[in-house]
């Protein structure tokens, strides 16, 4: 249990590494927006084609990542909302229980689907024929379009992240069923409102 | 085939493991993934269905009006962590001064505004939650109310224009998305007004519930509360007001004017000296999270669907619908029961899908203006947006209240609402001219 | 007869029954475009005494609009409803399949397909690439050229104005110097409406007027010369088309045949009565002007010239199809080129 529990220390900080990332994309997803609107006027008056399709998917390219990569830190901070009418009045171990049931027989096995399923397409994207040579890339498109398959490769590596998320509060649920005390608080500073971001 | 019910057990089950207080996101998937396997057994399941997942999920990240969630919580965030949003409100409860409801009744406002920005409900109604609901609970309203009064207005963003509901209702029943807005607008702020009407009965019938600032409290009075005014409430109702004109004035579309909104917020900020690097992280912070459970619930709830679907749930429910009562009035009340009752477990994007295209024949067939019919189905999806206990704006509201409202209390709040809109429904139904007016002063007036 | 219809009896009974779901690209709402898929699911099920069921799913109902092509070729769904060239990111190749500007009119694409060997040049594409096997299952006719807020006259107009255009057209048009914006359906409205663009591009008539644009812009160009004959496709996936019997694989041949006809001759005979209810509400027709033409037909082909250059497959179809171009452009401008300019020319 103990080097269990040191693995979910591991991975818990990794998480937590993201979690300060993706601040900056949100900050870039709003600059880009706003980019967008304004380069369109602007450009017209200094007579140079400011705007572009380039900067409209940026945008979503962004916001993508953003939640993409905040799957994992969101579980590990207990963001995830629930219907808590009878969960708010278990006792730890019951809450432990039910997270724990939860994640091995739910949650895990998600991820798993999920980078089951993406896998493929994924691979197409990058160019990878039914005849198992390479072709090209996919591209937007639409004029002045970005490659898709960086974008698509996002979601398989970020399921993976939340996988391994998953496997650390398995790790810690199990720990709370199995008594140990530190973890049960561990968990509750990580969920409380106060999220101390650094 | 042989086993639709399935697809019916699959309600049961979620409803068992959203009960047992597991997160909704995942309860949808686990459910999904349950049934799915069982159906795999008794082999009503293909596994090659799972394969759509990719491709839903990136028809979700390329599906360019979501960019409204992280635009407008940016904008809410930086106004609540500033302080602007709470003096906002406070100095809107020095105005209304010793008024009762004063401060629910400038929510309802702030959210039909906000509502005329946007057309994507979870961005609202979040952005309200962050805004007034702290301030409504700190001067002593009703948790209920206060979390019924959010809920109800951020929700309207689905009715008042622009609204992602009414383009798809559109599709859906082949009317132009103009009609539909044009004809959504009088209905829709028949709503904002009946929730002050509600507002104001409370205040001469219950007035516990919506208490005046309280009598000890010192309260600015003229050339104060005049500078008060100027400094605290102008400003965001200008920023706004930049949101609208942005839209109104063809400088950026909906989605658009959200970034502008958010940089709008920041600009607020730092002439109030309020914009630091923490807050901007903290702003950040807050917006990656919600935008991240936001669309969690979503890759997750298009598992479950996925599941319904391949499982012959839509089938199922088709060869329900489809035993309609004939005559005008039957059909009409007969739609309207069906889909409150698939309202309070399915998502709307769902029930367009399921109900529309068997209603949409039997409505032209009996002769039904498809345009007040499309505005009546909406006002109806209004109501299982909040409708407990998978509304979704409830869990919107879930993802930013603070600890001392509990889920309970969250999802009691929009019974009352539920009424109202109920009310506004019948009133619709009995008058298509609410509906139709605008449309035909636009069509006499000619094109623009 | 007695013989005959004992012996289809007991042949239709030896048939398996099967049931696809199909993802299409359109809202039902479109009704000659979704309708195309229903044809061609009606025609099936007739065929095989109701033992082949085909159900066309709206877009976004279980796939989205733009993903027909990945569900099909992946295997998620049997097959699709949709135009090819939504999926020139993929491979501009693809282009072909539908239309391209400057391209053929619906009567030649059908000619080049069907007996210019373009259909089996695309079919071994689609196997080699996606695993997938088309037929042409539908065609607009020549489209309109867009929605304009104000008037375009010249080549100058266009420059940074901002309009809704997708693919191919969209990325000659950027080549004139147009912002091009790609915004969702939902989204064209509203911002036309407001002047957040200044034109936007949908089909014609017909469904152009469901969407409403009539309402927010007053001119109406024409014509569509980006997509002079859209063809619509049906696409199924290659490991379940082996999968069918025979008798089957027929009965789809059959019907897509149906349905690429049915389409055309709906969209031909609904978008006039539609085009004369938009000019009595007010809508203004504009031709585009030999100036903005010739520039964009000459920006079409350098465009295709850079796509040659960069794929082979773009290239190999590309080189045959021009030589088509050039004949039966001949061919009809000779003879019913001389009728047609005849007889409408007596048109009042
Ligand atoms: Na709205
Ligand atoms: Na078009």
């Amino acid at each position: 249990m103990r080097s269990l529990l040191k693995l979910s220390s591991a991975i818990d900080t990794f998480t937590d590494k993201i979690g300060w990332f993706i601040n900056w994309l949100v900050l870039l997803t709003v600059g880009v927006g706003f980019y967008n609107v304004i380069a369109r006027y602007i450009g017209r008056f200094i007579g140079v084609t400011l705007a572009s399709n380039v900067f409209i998917e940026l945008q979503w390219y962004l916001f993508s990542l953003t939640f993409l990569l905040g799957f994992a830190y969101i579980l590990k901070h207990g963001e995830n909302v629930r219907v808590d009418f009878l969960y708010a009045h278990f006792t730890e171990k019951q809450r432990s229980l039910i997270d724990f049931l939860g994640t091995i027989f739910f949650l895990i096995p998600f991820c798993l689907i999920g980078i089951w399923v993406t896998f493929n397409p994924v691979l197409q994207s990058w160019g990878y024929l039914p005849n198992g040579t390479w072709g090209t890339w996919e591209m937007s498109p639409d004029a002045d379009g970005l490659p898709r398959a960086p974008i698509k490769s996002m979601i398989p590596l970020c399921l993976l992240l939340l996988l391994i998320q998953s496997i650390s509060q398995a790790i810690k649920y199990l720990a709370v069923l199995l008594g140990y005390q530190t973890v049960a608080e561990r968990i509750r500073i990580e969920t409380s409102e106060n999220i101390n971001i650094e | 085939m042989g086993f639709e019910w399935l697809a019916i057990l699959m309600f049961l089950g979620f409803f068992i493991i959203l009960m047992s207080g597991y997160p909704v996101a995942f309860s949808f998937a686990g459910t999904a993934i349950v049934f799915g396997l069982i159906g795999l057994i008794v082999g009503a399941f293909d596994l090659h269905r799972l394969l759509l997942l990719p491709n839903i999920w990136f028809g979700t990240m390329s599906n360019f009006t979501l960019l409204a969630i992280p635009y407008f919580v940016f904008l809410g965030a930086v106004l609540e962590k500033s302080g602007l949003a709470e003096e906002l409100l406070e100095t809107l409860g020095f105005i209304l001064g010793r008024l009762r409801g004063g401060l629910a009744l400038a929510v309802v406002i702030v959210g039909t505004l906000l509502a005329a920005t946007t057309g994507v409900v979870a961005a609202t109604v979040i952005v309200m939650g962050m805004l007034s609901l702290p301030v409504m609970l700190r001067y002593g309203y009703d948790k209920k109310l206060a979390a019924g009064v959010i809920i109800a207005s951020g929700t309207l963003a689905q009715l008042i224009p622009p609204s992602l509901v009414l383009v798809i209702l559109s599709d859906q029943i082949g009317v132009s998305v103009g009609d539909l807005f044009l004809g959504a607008l009088i209905p829709g702020l028949m709503l904002s007004g009946s929730y002050m009407l509600y507002i104001l009965g409370l205040a001469v019938f219950k007035p516990e519930m919506v208490p005046a600032l309280p009598e000890d409290l010192e309260i600015p009075k003229g050339k104060d509360l005049t500078k008060q005014i100027f400094k605290a409430v102008v400003p965001p109702i200008i920023l706004i007001f930049i949101v609208l004109g942005s839209i109104f004035f063809g400088l950026a579309t909906p989605t658009e004017a959200g970034a502008v909104g958010a940089v709008g917020a920041c600009l607020l900020a730092f002439f109030n000296k309020r914009l630091t690097p923490q807050l901007l992280r903290d702003a950040a912070h807050s917006t990656a999270i919600i935008t991240a459970l936001v669309v969690m619930i979503l890759f997750c709830s298009s598992l479950f669907g996925l599941v319904f679907d391949a499982l012959g749930g839509k089938t199922l429910i088709t060869s329900l619908l489809t035993r309609l009562p004939g005559g005008y009035l039957g059909f009409v009340i007969f739609s309207n029961i069906a889909i409150f009752l698939l309202g309070v477990f399915l998502e709307f994007i769902e029930i367009c899908f399921i109900a529309m295209p068997l209603f949409v024949p039997a409505a032209q067939a009996i002769g039904i203006d498809m345009v007040w019919f499309g505005v009546v189905m909406a006002i109806n999806l209004q109501t299982a947006f909040i409708s407990p206990p998978v509304g979704f704006s409830l869990f919107y509201l879930q993802s930013v209240a603070p600890k001392e409202i509990s889920t309970l209390e969250i999802h009691k709040s929009a019974i009352p609402f539920m009424v109202l809109q109920f009310i506004v429904l019948v009133i619709v139904m009995l008058f298509p001219q609410t509906v139709r007016w605008l449309i035909d002063l636009s069509t006499t007036t000619g094109v623009s | 007869a007695q013989n005959q219809s004992t012996g289809q009896q007991t042949n239709t009974n030896a048939l398996p029954n099967i049931e696809w779901q199909m993802a299409t690209s359109w809202p039902p709402s479109l009704e000659t475009i979704f309708g195309g898929a229903q044809v061609l699911a009606d025609r099936v099920a007739a065929l095989t005494g109701g033992k082949f069921k085909i159900t066309p799913r709206s877009a976004g109902e279980i796939a989205p609009a733009l993903e027909v092509l990945s569900v099909v070729s992946q295997g998620a769904v049997q097959c699709g409803h949709t135009a090819s060239y939504y999926y020139i990111g993929k491979s501009p190749v693809l282009a072909f399949g539908t239309t391209v500007p400057f391209g053929l009119t619906a009567q030649q694409q059908n000619a080049w397909l069907y007996e210019g060997g373009g259909l089996k040049k695309l079919q071994e594409i689609y196997a080699n690439k996606f695993n997938v096997i088309e037929f042409p299952c539908g065609n607009t006719g020549t489209q309109m050229g867009g929605w304009f807020r104000k008037e375009v006259s010249f080549l100058n107009d266009l420059k940074g104005l901002k309009m809704r255009i997708p693919g191919l057209g969209g990325q000659v048009m950027s080549k004139l110097g147009v912002t091009v914006q790609s915004l969702p359906g939902g989204e064209i409205f509203q911002a036309l409406q407001t002047g957040a663009i200044d034109a936007a591009e949908w089909v014609g008539p017909y469904d152009d007027e469901k969407l409403g644009l009539n309402k927010v812009a007053k001119y109406y160009y024409y014509p569509g010369w980006w997509e002079p004959g859209a063809t619509l496709e049906l696409q199924v996936n290659l490991n379940e088309w082996k999968k069918l019997p025979p008798q089957y694989q027929e009965a789809i041949t059959t019907a897509a045949f149906e349905s690429n006809t049915t389409m055309l001759a709906r969209y031909d005979s609904r978008n006039n009565e539609a085009l004369q209810r938009l000019l009595t509400s007010g809508t203004q027709v504009r031709p585009y002007s030999q100036e903005i033409l010739a520039a964009a037909e000459q920006a079409s082909f350098a465009l295709y010239d850079e796509f040659a250059a960069k794929d082979a497959d773009f290239k190999a179809v590309y080189d045959e199809w021009k030589q088509f171009r050039t004949r039966i452009y001949a061919w009809h401008k000779l003879n019913e080129g001389s009728f047609t300019n005849f007889v409408y020319s007596q048109l009042k």
